[in-house]
């Protein structure tokens, strides 16, 4: 018998779900069709729950993957949600028993309705669109299979508000077809039903990135969005080149004793820097201060990354010849001289940065 | 520990973090704190830059395609700094390979009504192993490796950090 995508789905929930998941998760149930993952934290902060906020991946090979991206899309939420009387002011471990009640039911109606096939429907499967039955007018129920999303409409018990999923249904018929429903007013032919289908997936993934990328709301089109998204990537990356260098400057001047510190604590301590500065093995560092030569390294540097065919030694000598000093303005290095080069479509990453202290 | 946060051992952040942090300190072993020059924190930026990415594959393994692609460039980086040689051996399968998955994929990539497609060839550029990749697989691995992305830039932020008090 195949484990079933729900099955699955309640192996994910961890059980040290912590007290912090709880807002996560009360957004995750609580809400309708729509869920707010518009948190931060969800995205950010613990780490534990990266997993539950991407959107299903492929639905392909990667669905046994057990540290994947996600398992409990957004849009499973309608199908748990059968009544709306879920309050908000659930614990997390009762909400979880709650959703396996509300799996028992839903696999029962589903076997009693139609029976075992129906568990397959849930399965991966490659995606295959039967055309040829297909009319505006018949009510075929089927179910798109590419994305892992489990939309449980049983047709008659199961009432839903969803309105956005109206024009798919899910009660397989054959396990070996997908069936998909034309909508009014359009071609029928397999070609652009297919079409059709990979266009939504597309779209479903980037509303997906939207959410990851911060500033993506206020632009609208897909042109405009993987734009934000390209600007995102970048600055994230052009971040990692600065810390590094950041860290290599900062290596050459400190005494760098993680011996003492035992490995596989130094992660928590990272993770809670306030408590961490108090470490008894850290030699007490005076404020550091970069003298004109390291300066002059940061400026090789933030040459290279503006402009890429510069060689190391172009850019060293470029800097030595000026300094800009602008770049540089506090003697500590910090993000500020990160944000002062900042172009202006990352405005909006320079607020993002702050969110981070 | 009195720790409210426990980080979970097996999460992305904290094997990015042993790895990266064991990185660091087979740099730091390597090169003692001879000079202070520019050319000597260039070249020790390249190794920490590198010593990032690699983590962050490697923490990723090869689940992933653009962590697979990273980690191939690594290699064959590697590879050609020891023994030219065996660079442009190596260099040659596995651009066979590429080519290999850029034909299967070939087919899927045209546009089909999705116009854009000069973004999308961008946003290939960017990610890793991009260029074989049809349109929704890059949204896909974009998505991912934006978020390792976040973890590696939260993690090195807290490490300058911690070095700069």
């Amino acid at each position: 018998m195949d484990v079933t995508v729900l099955d699955r789905q309640q192996a994910t929930y961890p059980l040290e779900l912590c007290a912090s998941s709880v807002p996560l998760f009360q957004s995750y149930l609580g809400s309708g069709p729509i869920v707010d993952l518009k948190r931060p934290e969800a995205y950010l902060g613990g780490d534990g729950f990266h997993e539950f906020v991407y959107f299903p991946v492929g639905g392909g090979p990667e669905f046994g993957d057990s540290e994947k991206l996600n398992l409990v899309p957004p849009d499973a939420a309608p199908g748990y949600c059968i009544s709306r009387t879920s309050s908000c002011q659930m614990t997390a471990f009762h909400a979880a028993s709650m959703k396996e009640e509300r799996e028992d039911m839903i696999l029962e109606k589903m076997e009693s309705t139609t029976g075992s096939d129906s568990r397959e429907s849930f399965t991966k499967r490659k995606a295959e669109v039967v055309a040829d039955h297909k009319s505006k007018d018949k009510r075929i129920k089927g179910e798109v299979e590419g994305e892992s999303e489990v939309k449980t409409k049983c047709s008659t018990q199961v009432s839903r508000n969803s309105s956005k999923e109206n024009s798919k249904a899910c009660e397989v018929q054959k396990p070996d077809y997908i069936h998909v429903r034309a909508r009014r007013g359009q071609a029928t032919d397999s070609h652009s039903l297919a079409e059709r289908a990979r266009r939504e997936k597309i779209s479903k993934k980037m509303k997906c990135l939207q959410d990851l990328v911060p500033g993506c709301n206020k632009v609208t089109g897909k042109a405009g969005m993987l734009d934000e998204i390209i600007n995102y990537v970048q600055s994230l990356q052009r971040q990692v080149e600065f810390l590094s260098m950041k860290i290599a400057a900062l290596n050459s001047r400190v005494e760098f004793n993680v011996e003492n510190l035992p490995i596989k604590e130094f992660p928590a301590y990272v993770a809670n820097f306030p408590a961490a500065a108090k470490l008894p093995a850290m030699p007490n560092l005076t404020c550091f201060q970069l003298n004109p030569m390291q300066k002059e390294a940061v400026n090789c540097m933030l040459n290279e990354t503006m402009h890429p065919p510069l060689t190391a030694t172009e850019g060293i000598a470029s800097a030595s010849v000026s300094i800009p000093e602008q770049a540089l303005s506090s003697s500590t290095i910090t993000l500020q001289p990160f944000s002062t080069w900042n172009m202006d479509p990352q405005g909006l990453y320079n607020v993002y940065d702050m969110g981070f202290h | 520990m009195n720790n409210p946060h426990h980080l979970n051992p097996t999460s992305l952040k904290s094997r990015f973090t042993t790895r990266f942090l064991r990185a660091l300190t087979k740099i730091r072993a390597q090169k003692p704190i001879s000079s202070s020059s520019p050319t000597e924190i260039f070249r020790r930026y390249r190794r920490i830059k590198a010593a990032a990415d690699k983590s962050m594959a490697y923490s990723v393994r090869s689940r992933r395609i653009w962590s697979r692609a990273m980690l191939w460039k690594l290699r064959s980086r590697s590879y050609r700094r020891q023994d030219p040689c065996s660079g442009r051996r190596s260099g040659k399968t596995n651009q066979a390979i590429m080519k290999k998955s850029s034909n299967e994929n070939t087919t899927t990539r045209r546009e089909d009504g999705v116009g854009f497609v000069e973004e999308a060839d961008e946003l290939r550029q960017l990610v890793p192993g991009g260029e074989t990749m049809n349109l929704c697989n890059l949204l896909d691995e974009t998505a991912h490796y934006i978020k390792c992305l976040t973890t590696q830039v939260q993690v090195m932020k807290k490490i300058a950090d911690f070095y700069s008090f």
